[in-house]
């Protein structure tokens, strides 16, 4: 009874203020997002000159080369690296977000800041640091040898493993954050009525837990996969260079290739995927929430 | 009387930035691992003009960079068949030799060279080659040239550069060509043989392919030869050989682009290291061949006897610029290590 007066609809429309509050937001989306993408497909029209100019004349060789076999399999290989990142963290990171969102708050926040702590060192610098443990003769190959659990050093550094270890261990974060997000706001009575009605803990967990943390796992899901399949500096440094995902090959163009514009070709319809791929897990989030 | 000094201090901190911005600014872009800091620190300290360093990896990068950055670099690194493409599509400004004294000390093979011919746009910073390093501890057989390194029983032991150009000369020079050599159908001839090739390397590096040598992830590398003079410094089981198919030399020039908003800085910069005891601590850190041969006197005997940075060989043929053939290579080599 002792609050304001106000009349409903002042409460849900968001007034002039609201809008002006979103004004530094809306003209960094613009400047950074907006204008950048739509330089991107422009360029990605335009023929390249001798030295990686972009010359304005239209043409579409550069969608055409995007078609060719040798591209379709890197994308199909970056989704594979990606995709796989992303079960991986899943699955490592699931069981940590739950422990973490059902410990005491005290435990938690302390959890928590483990998680964060690896955010404080440069995330090249903790790549590199990943090299010196899975060198030939790096710390990784030592224990082993020392434990006498290997006879000779294994080769780990500039495989596809390390290139798997290096992007899960670079977004698994990314997973656990969001999964602790939903787990924390789950009502632990509905898992009792589970119980209560004879449900096992195996199927508590299918039938309840996992679907009330479905919108954690998505947000993760597309917080790890989008990233994971763009990522260039971890093969290049962890993987030698040579196991090609979309990413080196768009920086590539960028750079040692100076092809502008078949790189920006690339990146639209790389981002065209990514936008399918955000609009399917929105639908089925959607579809989950009803 | 404290509280002056104190002020006076201070008074100092706030104004050297101002009188610092004064003297001026140099943009310099050069290549990663070659420019000593301290060069660049002793620059600053005896002229005052702030030097802001930025790094590539290729020629192809700095190009690129050059093309989208416009006016933003003061003084820049190509080497020679970048060189050459950059006077052809008038994107240097010409030197002023009498800014340039110390030019004197310079070896008269290093001047004049086909891709700048009078001199008029670029000095060589450093030389070396392209050459192989074997680690004789893991490797036994003898190792001449490229077709001993890319046999299959030296698979996921091999380091090379990440250099499109590099990887098609070296398949160039096992079929008898020139690294000028690029036809459609020589580039044709190359390309299954680099495609075979690049199956068997582990790692492509171009800004430190000594780490891997080092580290003991690979036996044998491909890589420039300062880059292998400093694995024989650190270990005399790292052996430098220039093979036997034909090797070329590089020289990475200093030049200063056409749209250099601070050529008179640009020059200075030039000279400063073309002074013999600056040159030293270039070679002292990044040990190419000196083509300073005043710099060279200075220099103990056992760097000059390194056989990294001092190869015994007759002159050796450079790149030049092939034009429209630099984006042919390219896609080949994209093509073929995306078709792993």
């Amino acid at each position: 009874m002792s609050a304001p007066a106000l009349a409903p609809t002042d409460r849900r429309r968001p007034g002039w203020r609201a809008w002006a509050l979103l004004l530094p937001m809306v003209a960094w989306l613009l400047l950074f997002v907006v204008v950048p993408t739509g330089i991107l497909f422009v360029y990605s029209f335009c023929e390249r000159d001798e030295v990686g100019g972009v010359i304005f004349q239209f043409t579409l060789r550069n969608y055409q080369r995007v078609l060719d076999p040798v591209y379709l399999s890197i994308f199909v290989r970056s989704v594979g690296y990606a995709g796989l990142t992303t079960i991986i963290c899943v699955v490592v990171g699931y069981p940590v977000a739950y422990y973490m969102a059902r410990a005491t708050e005290e435990k938690r926040n302390r959890l928590l800041l483990l998680v964060m702590v690896p955010f404080w060192t440069s995330f090249l610098i903790r790549t590199y640091a990943w090299i010196t443990i899975l060198k030939q003769e790096g710390l990784l190959n030592g224990l082993l040898q020392s434990l006498h659990l290997t006879a000779a050093p294994l080769s780990l550094l500039y495989t596809p493993t390390a290139v798997v270890i290096g992007l899960v261990y670079a977004y698994l974060p990314f997973m656990i954050l969001p999964i602790y997000g939903s787990a924390e706001k789950l009502d632990n009575s509905l898992i009792e009525a589970a119980y209560d009605l004879g449900a096992g803990p195996l199927r508590a967990f299918s039938a309840v837990i996992v679907p009330l943390t479905m919108p954690g796992i998505a947000a993760g899901t597309l917080l790890v996969f989008v990233p994971a399949i763009g990522m260039f500096a971890i093969t290049d440094l962890m993987g030698g260079a040579k196991v090609p995902m979309i990413g080196n090959v768009i920086q590539n163009q960028f750079l040692q290739a100076r092809d502008w514009p078949f790189g920006a070709a690339l990146g639209v319809v790389f981002m065209l995927m990514f936008a399918v791929t955000y609009i399917i897990l929105q639908r089925r989030g959607a579809r989950l929430a009803e | 009387m404290k509280s002056i000094k104190t002020a006076l201090i201070f008074l100092t901190i706030l104004v050297a930035p101002v009188l610092l911005r004064a003297a001026g600014e140099l943009n310099l872009f050069g290549w990663s691992e070659y420019v000593p800091q301290e060069v660049i620190d002793g620059f600053t300290k005896e002229t005052g003009i702030r030097v802001n360093f930025e790094t590539y990896a290729s020629n192809e990068e700095l190009l690129s960079k050059l093309v989208a950055g416009g006016g933003a670099y003061d003084l820049i690194q190509p080497s020679e068949y970048t060189v050459e493409l950059l006077i052809r599509r008038n994107m240097l400004a010409p030197l002023d030799r009498a800014k340039l004294p110390n030019l004197k000390n310079i070896g008269p093979d290093f001047l004049n060279l086909p891709y700048d011919p009078s001199g008029k746009y670029s000095i060589p910073y450093m030389t070396g080659t392209v050459g192989i390093v074997v680690n004789t501890e893991k490797v036994k057989e003898p190792i001449k040239g490229y077709l001993d390194v890319f046999q299959a029983k030296h698979a996921d032991r091999l380091v090379v550069l990440n250099d499109n150009r590099e990887l098609v000369t070296w398949a160039l020079h096992t079929l008898g060509l020139t690294s000028s050599d690029v036809s459609a159908a020589n580039l044709a001839k190359a390309r299954p043989i680099v495609g075979a090739w690049v199956k068997l390397v582990k790692v492509f590096d171009s800004d430190s392919p000594k780490t891997a040598l080092l580290n003991g992830d690979v036996d044998i590398g491909i890589v420039w030869s300062g880059e292998a003079a400093i694995c024989w410094n650190e270990n005399k089981k790292f052996h430098y050989v220039l093979p036997v198919e034909g090797a070329h030399m590089f020289v990475d020039s200093l030049c200063i682009p056409a749209t250099a908003k601070n050529k008179a800085a640009a020059h200075q910069f030039m000279n400063y290291i073309m002074r013999p005891e600056v040159s030293k601590l270039i070679s002292d850190k990044f040990p190419y061949t000196n083509p300073n041969l005043a710099a060279r006197k200075l220099l103990s005997a056992e760097q000059l006897a390194n056989p990294a940075s001092y190869p015994a060989s007759s002159k050796l043929e450079t790149f030049r610029d092939i034009g429209a053939a630099a984006a042919d290579i390219d896609k080949l080599v994209t093509d073929l290590k995306s078709a792993q």
